[in-house]
């Protein structure tokens, strides 16, 4: 034991010297999410003040009449209204961006509107741009209400006349619980994605990179077993990608903080973030990082530099990663099959547990599972460095 | 004290290697039936071309690779019986050696002192004479990427010697250094033998053969073809020159 943590500590002060590791395995952890969140909040933000303040164009053809919504919506701020006469040049201009959007009022449309029937328009607007769209159907909405309200009051009817029923809709879920359901897979794919590149970079340092530097020799005259220093390494290996997934959560929740996301949602956050979560995270999380690492040594131990290691590696990453993406598929939960596969069956468990309806038995399924997964891969893993012709290639 | 005794190594040979070199064994025999005796307080060299077996033979002494077949024990201690044990007599050097580029020479000796059990005491009186001996006291605490080779291959010296062993491995130690740095290493051979320990040291420089070792041995397509003292090797001499005697049993044995 004391062999191993010699290696392990000596490892340890290798990697933590090594900017590599600092910049990957914390500092971008740490940094990326409140880094993301910052600047998508501020870009949107930026932006939507920037279109609420843009003035749109909107062309129009009246078609001989003179429409009173026209009048109404000319007094709107940030809308320009011109007048067209010919469609085909309104369609023209909208598609050739020279206007945003354009309206055209059939031939009858005040006839109908007074006779009590549907008046039809058209409008003609870009798809792409939605956003200028949204504005203009939203100004429209706004219109058809006054004209409905000048029907009513014509009739001396009220709103309930048109809209017969009023249906109360009373939602019985938690915000923690529609927040499990449609995020909770979000948590586990965070932290297994960190916790696969935070293994990579120590897993190939310590093994291809110990043989390319020959160091390697050395270390292997020395008097301790080649299981101690498989052990040293392996724990530096699961630390520093259990460390590294560890710093992403936080910077995650700094990023939710600075978001200052309403009380509620907070105060759900917090509740789903519970000391029984993370710690039943972290009891799925170890066996499955020992997995990583029994993975990724045999790989590192039979490559000849840091570079092929890392050019298989690199690939083998999305790999792991993509059965993590699991927890977004609605529909997919743990069970007798899913429990039994890897990194699924961790997401699926952290969704339940998230959710409040986890299964005993399958957490227990899970984690007795990963456990002889790990075994196997840590096995193949010292089998691999056991060989001779591998480790000194 | 090193004994050597029916040394044989084999490798198993992949489809590509076999294709690659134009045969159908199964194994490359990389030693075959080697033994020697190396005593303490006497230098031997392990001559051979390249190719010959002299790493593979310095690599089963050192323990790193596992004899297919054959003994060798390292001051009394069967390797394969007792791998650790004879470790901690063991120091291993070539001209390659690397080291930890993140680490101060302090760190790199005070982690090679514990994986060998060296105590406290023993570790700084240790760690200070090599200091001083060699003349590395302005640079210990300086990360070791930052130092020159030299600079670098005195570190390795230290680190080979820190745990004071009994038999010192040299597998071409002066390979690819520089004349100055290379007489580091010729005069860490010397303090050796005055230290009574056992110095084994692979080399294909002739002069540099006949400048320290006392026994010798010339391995050729993983065999001996001649052991002995310097002394035997050069009264039995038929060329004119070190380098043409060693040539013309390498040749002979072809």
């Amino acid at each position: 034991m004391k062999k191993i943590l010699i290696i392990a500590k000596k490892e340890f002060l290798d990697m933590f010297r090594d900017k590599r590791t600092m910049i990957r395995m914390i500092l971008i952890p740490l940094l990326i999410f409140p880094l993301i969140m910052n600047v998508v909040t501020r870009i949107q933000s930026s932006v939507s003040k920037q279109q609420a303040a843009e003035k749109l164009t909107v062309g129009y053809i009246e078609n001989g009449q003179t429409i009173p919504s026209v009048s109404r919506m000319k007094t709107e701020p940030n809308f320009e209204f011109i007048t067209y006469s010919d469609s085909a040049t309104l369609q023209n201009d909208v598609a050739s961006k020279k206007i945003n959007l354009g309206i055209l009022y059939a031939k009858n449309y005040l006839t109908s509107y007074n006779e009590g029937k549907q008046a039809n328009y058209t409008v003609f607007y870009r798809g792409a741009d939605a956003e200028e769209f949204g504005r203009f159907e939203e100004l429209l909405e706004r219109e058809d209400s006054v004209l409905i309200d000048g029907r009513m009051t014509l009739m001396a009817k009220n709103y309930s006349y048109i809209e017969p029923t009023n249906g109360n809709f009373v939602n019985l879920s938690s915000i923690k619980e529609i927040l499990a359901k449609y995020a909770g897979g979000m948590l586990p794919y965070i932290f297994m994605a960190f916790l696969f590149m935070g293994c990579m970079l120590p897993a190939i340092d310590l093994f291809a990179g110990e043989k390319e530097r020959g160091t390697i020799e050395t270390l292997l005259t020395s008097p301790v077993n080649r299981a101690q220093i498989l052990i040293g390494k392996l724990i530096v290996v699961t630390s520093i990608g259990l460390m590294s997934a560890t710093i992403a959560l936080i910077g995650l929740f700094i990023s939710l903080n600075m978001l200052q996301a309403d009380s509620e949602m907070m105060t759900a956050i917090n509740s789903i973030l519970s000391p029984t979560l993370i710690a039943t995270l972290y009891i799925l999380l170890i066996p499955l990082a020992f997995f990583f690492a029994g993975v990724m040594i045999p790989i590192s131990v039979y490559s000849r530099s840091f570079k092929e290691a890392q050019s298989i590696l690199t690939p083998l990453n999305i790999i792991m990663v993509l059965p993590a993406m699991a927890g977004f598929f609605p529909g997919v939960e743990l069970d007798y099959v899913t429990a039994f596969i890897p990194i699924v069956n961790v997401v699926l468990a952290t969704k339940a547990i998230m959710a409040g309806n986890a299964d005993f038995v399958l957490i227990a399924i899970t984690f007795i599972s990963l456990i002889l997964l790990a075994t196997i891969a840590i096995w193949i893993a010292f089998r691999q460095f056991g060989k001779e012709s591998t480790i000194l290639r | 004290m090193i004994k050597a005794s029916n040394l044989f190594k084999e490798f198993k040979l992949s489809k590509k290697q076999k294709q690659e070199n134009g045969t159908s064994e199964e194994v490359y025999r990389a030693v075959n039936d080697v033994s020697f005796e190396c005593k303490p307080g006497r230098i031997f060299s392990l001559l051979g071309p390249n190719g010959a077996g002299k790493t593979t033979t310095l690599r089963m002494l050192s323990t790193m690779v596992v004899p297919t077949r054959g003994t060798i024990e390292i001051c009394g201690i069967d390797i394969a019986k007792n791998p650790n044990e004879a470790r901690k007599r063991i120091g291993f050097l070539t001209g390659s050696t690397g080291l930890y580029e993140r680490l101060t020479p302090d760190e790199v000796l005070k982690y090679f002192a514990d994986l060998h059990d060296v105590s406290k005491d023993e570790f700084e009186k240790r760690k200070e004479h090599y200091y001083t001996l060699l003349n590395m006291h302005d640079f210990r605490s300086k990360k070791i990427g930052q130092l020159s080779t030299g600079m670098k291959q005195k570190v390795s010296i230290a680190r080979t010697m820190i745990h004071n062993p009994d038999v010192v491995v040299f597998d071409e130690p002066t390979s690819g250094l520089d004349v100055i740095t290379s007489e580091n290493i010729i005069t860490l051979i010397r303090n050796c033998k005055e230290e009574n320990k056992t110095v084994i040291f692979s080399s294909h420089i002739m002069t540099e053969v006949d400048l320290l070792c006392d026994d010798l041995a010339i391995i050729n397509k993983g065999k001996v073809v001649f052991e002995g003292s310097m002394e035997q090797f050069r009264t039995g001499m038929k060329s004119g020159t070190l380098t043409g005697e060693f040539i013309r049993i390498v040749n002979q044995s072809n």
